[in-house]
């Protein structure tokens, strides 16, 4: 019983984990970090929660979350692609823009409620037979739609970076910019593309939180989960089967940090349950030995002679 | 000629300030509020009298630490970003030292209160230098994190160890007054805190540009393979850089702690590490451009949570306005780039043409 409900949870929780990762593997292979990655899923949360609350459909909750993914994408990969500015500054810059428009509009439009304001979160989706498997398909197969979406989309991500031409393009911006300007395609375009596909990615995760999971909105409710989940793509070696890896381990250590938190388990304190996912990632980050860091990550490209 | 546009090229940060605002002030526009009348009463209010002028320093007081934690690493070309967790270790260390040795005369207890904190906070960031020299860890993600470490640790001390006599709120008791800082102006929250932070303020000038470790730093900043190759120790480096960097944020938590709050409350001042990045970029990495933009925000602070008392504002758009400003000083520097090489590139022409003349 434990067991199972452990494990089901750990899908669940690794399921915005998992569509960060992807999506920062997938911007990072084109050689851009998303920095605005906190920013975005906090920004999704926020859409999502404030689509569904007024329509009561998740769907146009899901819609909002991908449309303002996708607005912060086009302001970060405008500056930092085109504009070519520091990623890391401008990552910061929007990710405090994003705290300060979430929070301000959430008080605009409910002021601050004594009751957090509720909607219903995704409902689980059970899936006809394969559900009804036991262990498994309690783990499995009894989670909401977001969750079947990272899973389609680490083979998805993997099947489009390694076995296509596009994905052929998007590895060598990362790893060769020169070459790709050479063939005649702009690297710009590719960085500026996967910028967006990946920020509109971030919304969906954020989503997930809000309108997935608890059905709130609080302007602390993503906690520092974006920089796991960039954290995660670094540590698997920006490859979407590590990044998968990554996100259940990361799943696991949060579904964890909850039953300890609801049980009566008081052998550590709660405070340090909580930083659980945090210690890991500072403890993998230093223990990872070999990283494969596309070789152009973090720099913009400048075509030579030009300006 | 050419000094005249050197000064208005380095001006750029104070035109992108306006642009920044001019933005906020079009979504002020946006929501229905007059921006002009917002802007006025913020001005109003920030230098209504002498006790808000005042808090306009105190406020700037533990942003010009924070913003010196970012721009001092940032010249080594590296990014510490967890200013906050550092700030909180120097709360924790401080308000300890005055909770418990508060027996002390006033002048050792403050210094004992300045260098605890001062200390851990350095300690919590070398570690994180440590395991980029050691271990060559990525030190975005190590500070990153190791600001939610500091967090949990902060609850747990001020849930157990550190609650008030009382026991009923996460915080801890008001320290005694003979751990408060002093007030430069009396009846006002100016403390003198503020002379400490701006001589800090010199002491990274000195550091940076007067003294051989400064230049190391600034070679590793620059280009780091050129530097190994001149024989420098990046590693010494790495570990140096982020115990100053982190003892200037641990500061931070020193003037607050016993200059403004004289308590340490749970989970309190939760974004002066990221204000303090912004401020830094705002400031050019430069200590006196920190302060002036440290003062900005102190200004933008005092101002704009009065402003917005008076109008139905909320007090969450002053991190709106916070953002814009940023992303247009990020903007202004694209260009600026963009109109130094091109006076580069005339100055060549004409040059040319003398020279072929």
């Amino acid at each position: 019983m434990i067991i199972e409900g452990l494990l089901a949870r750990t899908i669940q929780m690794s399921t915005p984990l998992i569509i960060g990762a992807l999506a920062e593997v997938l911007v990072e292979r084109t050689g851009v970090m998303n920095i605005a990655i906190e920013g975005i899923f906090l920004l999704g949360a926020w859409a999502s929660f404030i689509g569904t609350y007024y329509t009561g459909s998740h769907l146009i909750g899901l819609v909002a979350a991908v449309a303002i993914g996708v607005f912060a994408g086009l302001c970060y990969g405008y500056v930092t692609v085109n504009l070519k500015q520091h990623q890391i500054v401008t990552g910061t810059a929007i990710n405090i823009l994003a705290v300060g428009l979430a929070l301000y509009f959430y008080r605009v439009l409910f002021g601050v409620p004594l009751i957090p304001l509720t909607v219903e979160p995704l409902s689980m989706l059970n899936i006809p037979l394969l559900s009804g498997i036991p262990v498994i398909g309690e783990v499995l197969f009894r989670q909401n739609v977001l969750t079947y979406l990272a899973f389609a989309l680490i083979f998805v991500l993997y099947w489009l970076l390694f076995k296509t031409k596009a994905g052929l393009v998007i590895r060598s911006t990362g790893a060769n910019p020169e070459a790709v300007d050479a063939a005649g395609i702009n690297v710009d375009s590719v960085r500026f593309k996967a910028v967006l596909c990946s920020s509109a990615l971030c919304g969906l995760a954020g989503a997930f939180y809000s309108i997935g999971f608890l059905g709130l909105f609080t302007e602390d409710i993503i906690g520092g989960r974006g920089w796991i989940a960039f954290a995660i793509c670094f540590l698997g070696n920006w490859n979407p089967i590590g990044a998968a890896i990554g996100g259940l381990i990361f799943g696991f250590a949060d579904a964890v940090s909850i039953v300890i938190q609801t049980s009566g388990f008081k052998l550590i304190p709660n405070e340090f349950v909580i930083a659980i996912p945090y210690i890991l990632t500072i403890v993998a980050t230093i223990s990872r030995k070999e990283f494969r860091v596309p070789e152009y990550l973090g720099i913009p490209y400048i075509k030579e002679g030009g300006r | 000629m050419r000094s005249d546009r050197h000064i208005l090229l380095t001006l750029f940060p104070v035109y992108s300030v306006i642009v920044g605002l001019f933005l906020s002030g079009l979504m002020m526009l946006f929501l229905g509020q007059n921006p002009l009348i917002v802007y006025r009463d913020i001005l109003v209010f920030a230098f209504r009298d002498i006790y808000n002028i005042a808090d306009i320093f105190a406020k700037a007081v533990p942003l010009i630490f924070t913003g010196l934690a970012f721009g001092f690493a940032y010249r080594a070309s590296l990014f510490n970003i967890g200013a906050q967790g550092q700030f909180y270790m120097g709360c924790l260390a401080s308000v300890s030292c005055s909770l418990y040795l508060s027996f002390l005369p006033k002048p050792l207890l403050l210094s004992i209160c300045l260098l605890s904190s001062l200390i851990i906070g350095g300690l919590w960031g070398s570690l994180i230098g440590y395991a980029k020299a050691r271990f060559n860890a990525n030190e975005f993600l190590l500070s990153l994190m190791s600001t939610y470490v500091a967090i949990a640790i902060m609850n747990f001390l001020i849930r157990g160890p550190l609650i008030e006599a009382k026991g009923e709120y996460p915080q801890t008791d008001v320290i005694a007054q003979s751990a408060w800082i002093p007030l430069l102006i009396p009846h006002t929250r100016m403390h003198m805190g503020l002379i400490l932070a701006l001589l800090v303020a010199a002491a990274v000038y000195f550091i940076l540009w007067k003294t051989t470790l400064g230049y190391k730093i600034r070679a590793v900043g620059m280009n780091r393979n050129a530097a190994r190759f001149a024989g420098i120790d990046e590693k010494k480096i790495f570990v140096s850089v982020f115990f100053i960097s982190g003892a200037f944020a641990g500061l931070a938590g020193f003037t607050e702690v016993n200059g403004i709050q004289h308590m340490l409350v749970q989970g309190f001042n939760p974004m002066i590490g990221t204000e303090g990045i912004g401020i830094a970029i705002l400031g050019n990495t430069h200590p006196f451009g920190i302060v002036m933009s440290a003062l900005l925000f102190g200004a933008l602070k005092v101002g704009g949570a009065l402003a917005v008392q008076v109008s139905n504002i909320s007090s969450s758009f002053l991190g709106i306005m916070e953002g814009f400003v940023m992303l247009s000083v990020i903007i202004s520097y694209f260009v600026r780039q963009r109109i130094m090489s091109m006076l580069e590139k005339r100055r060549l022409q004409e040059e040319s043409k003398v020279k072929a003349l």
